[in-house]
């Protein structure tokens, strides 16, 4: 938004490289080392060693760092291998399935070959139907080996009635999860996303099973994932897609006359808003000065800005990788957090779920990570 | 003498270091540990830390450089109410806390299982095969871990024995320089291995057993002066040796398929999948160049000497199928 938000986010400098490659080649190693440390927790080690290469310039890193960017972009590639692997046979599963198939996210950025899709970690595959459908394609995921985590009633019941997917399900074969979903936002949300507008305007993917959100939709998803969330630490990464969406999306000029009014509608003009805010202000995404003032006209008021703009910028500035995150960081994402669960459902659910949830469970093996082998 | 390099100026070694100054680079600028194909940076405020790791990396250098590091570790005292009745160490990478704490009078553990981790999460520049690998005549010899091969007896005896220790856990072998490099962790025994490795070398300067671990007691053998030494080398792929260790058996080699011989490699490798058509490559090619054994054995000794007496061999076909430089390879 000016360039004073830029300038005070010395440790969000670096990511300016995932656009301009060239700027590593005034890194010192010890610039490298930090980098790299930081750009792995966020997540985006492999997006930078993509775009290095791209631009020709592997060869001019230095050696030590080299071989973390290249060692970074193998694993990357091998789990966008695995999670295209895994799209390939669930199309083939749900092949007699009615309804369109939908990818949403990180797999929909791989679907149409976006910059954004270079360098991703995939750890899970996100896919819509229309919730008419759900039953059957959940039964027919089984039928083709895909099982579900077992639930207790209450976490049932959670799903069922109060969520926008079905519980997260696994396959002996793969090793990414899959995520079954109906809609982008919970039912009960206080932003309420109507499914059928989303599925009224799907394009196509490059593979013929599969189709994706209209791109303004995409940008709206994005935009709602990140900021309606209960947890936005350490997630600069989802910045840095949303800017790459708007850049790539926003070259065609129809796209940001109709994005205000597309997130009206949805009920999405307040993450459409924060979304731009930090986009503009911290990664200098170019957004038409018109657009930019309808988005934050229809965006939150100044009284909610006055403490939400703060806040999000506390929890979306990383720490640096010695450093514990500042005190005010956990106070804010404790905000943050309870704004989440105020949003996502009403009292009346929202305190008989939490009360479930604050009961004492018995720590599962898997919960008990140890150190070992292979995770 | 014009033609040998001058002597580099060397660091004192960790042993050669008293205990209170390893303590102020733990809790200072950090200890940079050196393990050949990475190194670590290490913060501590444990007081059974120093102690611990001069134990078992006595032969490396007391490092507080600034130098490139390529994993960054701390391992901390918990706070809270629990360090007054069951004090833990809790181990932080880059910010993140991936394992569960471990007591707080066992640092050394959690710190070697969490680097492991660590490589082989991250080295996807090298295949790692999980493998004890030692060399001799420029060559790497792999022991690859099968459940129960107790690999880590034979590297720690062929360490002892005059081989140079490239590895107890990783085979890292690097496609781009088509060799194996050093990871100079310490050998981690467990268990019976202890006693055995104690009555084979009574020298052997075991560090401090860990009892009740999750693998049992553990107690660990830092690398030789001559393998920290030379930790930068690399070594040619030379064979591989699938250990046994069976009781009041004889000692027996047998010669392996290679279809088997891949597959010990392959799949016994912590990041084979990851690496994609590279370690596919590496694994074949490694497959090709590499005769392969099965080791049946139940006295050390024994053992290493049927490995000695087939090695003059190994080294002899390298040599012959090595193409001579430069004319016959024209």
């Amino acid at each position: 938004m000016n360039p004073q938000a830029a300038a005070g986010h010395v440790q969000l400098a670096w990511v300016r490289a995932l656009r301009e490659p060239a700027l590593t080649l005034g890194w010192t190693l010890p610039d490298w080392e930090r980098v790299v440390r930081l750009a792995r927790r966020l997540r985006l080690l492999a997006r930078l060693a993509a775009s290095v290469e791209a631009a020709g310039l592997l060869d001019t890193v230095p050696p030590p760092a080299r071989r973390h960017l290249v060692a970074e972009m193998r694993l990357s590639q091998w789990r966008t291998r695995a999670m295209v692997w895994v799209l390939d046979r669930v199309g083939a599963t749900l092949a007699g399935h009615a309804g369109p198939l939908v990818l949403l996210k990180g797999a929909a950025y791989i679907g149409q070959d976006l910059s954004i899709a270079l360098g991703r970690l995939p750890s899970d595959v996100d896919i819509l139907v229309p919730r008419a459908q759900l039953a059957t394609a959940q039964a027919e995921l089984v039928r083709g080996g895909w099982e579900a985590i077992e639930l207790d009633a209450h976490d049932t019941r959670y799903y069922r009635e109060w969520s926008h997917e079905v519980p997260p399900m696994h396959h002996p074969l793969h090793r990414v999860e899959l995520d079954l979903h109906h809609n982008i936002l919970p039912p009960v949300a206080r932003m309420r996303v109507d499914a059928d507008r989303l599925l009224a305007r799907l394009q196509p993917s490059k593979w013929p099973a599969w189709q994706v959100l209209h791109p303004l939709d995409q940008v709206l998803h994005s935009a709602a994932h990140l900021f309606q969330d209960s947890e936005a630490r350490d997630r600069v990464r989802d910045l840095v897609d949303l800017d790459g969406l708007l850049r790539h999306f926003g070259q065609n000029p129809a796209f940001w006359a109709e994005l205000t009014p597309r997130a009206r509608e949805l009920g999405l003009a307040e993450p459409l808003a924060l979304a731009s805010h930090f986009c503009v202000g911290w990664l200098g995404t170019p957004v038409p000065p018109e657009a930019l003032r309808d988005i934050a006209a229809s965006g939150p008021g100044r009284l909610k800005r006055a403490w939400l703009l703060p806040t999000l910028s506390s929890i979306l500035t990383p720490a640096p990788a010695d450093r514990a995150a500042p005190w005010h960081q956990d106070v804010a994402a404790l905000l943050f957090l309870a704004r989440h669960h105020r949003n996502r459902m009403p009292l009346r659910l929202l305190v008989p779920h939490l009360w479930h949830k604050l009961r004492p469970q018995p720590l599962s093996a898997a919960d008990a990570v140890m150190p070992g082998r292979k995770e | 003498m014009t033609s040998s390099p001058p002597a580099l100026p060397r660091n004192p070694t960790l042993s050669g270091t008293a205990l209170p100054s390893i303590r102020r680079a733990l809790r200072g600028a950090g200890l940079r540990l050196d393990f050949g194909a990475a190194a670590l940076r290490l913060h501590s405020d444990s007081a059974a830390m120093a102690a611990q790791l001069q134990a078992v990396y006595g032969n490396f250098d007391f490092d507080v450089s600034a130098d490139w590091a390529d994993l960054h570790v701390e391992v901390m005292r918990q706070r809270g109410l629990r360090r007054w009745f069951a004090p833990q160490v809790v181990f932080r990478c880059d910010g993140r806390e991936p394992f569960v704490p471990f007591p707080a009078d066992s640092p050394l553990p959690l710190t070697e299982w969490g680097v492991n981790w660590l490589i082989g999460q991250r080295l996807n520049d090298l295949l790692l095969l999980h493998a004890g690998a030692v060399e001799r005549d420029g060559l790497a010899l792999l022991l690859p871990a099968v459940p129960g091969s107790g690999k880590s007896t034979l590297t720690a005896a062929l360490s002892l024995r005059g081989w140079r220790l490239l590895s107890d856990e990783f085979g890292a072998y690097d496609p781009a320089q088509g060799a194996f490099r050093a990871l100079l962790k310490p050998v981690a025994l467990k268990n019976q291995s202890i006693e055995v490795i104690r009555s084979f070398e009574p020298g052997a300067g075991l560090g401090p057993e860990f009892p009740k671990t999750r693998k049992g007691t553990v107690a660990h053998l830092g690398a030789d002066a001559r393998s920290f030494a030379r930790r930068r080398e690399g070594a040619l792929p030379g064979a591989v040796i699938l250990p046994k260790w069976s009781a009041g058996s004889s000692t027996r080699l047998e010669p392996m398929e290679p279809d088997r011989l891949f597959a010990a490699l392959a799949y016994n490798a912590f990041n084979y999948t990851t690496l994609g058509a590279v370690g596919f490559d590496a694994a074949v090619h490694l497959t090709r160049v590499c005769p392969g054994w099965t080791l049946v054995y139940s006295e050390l000794d024994d053992a290493l000497a049927a490995i000695d007496a087939l090695w003059s061999g190994v080294v002899a076909r390298h040599a012959a199928a090595r193409p001579m430089q430069p004319e016959a390879a024209a």
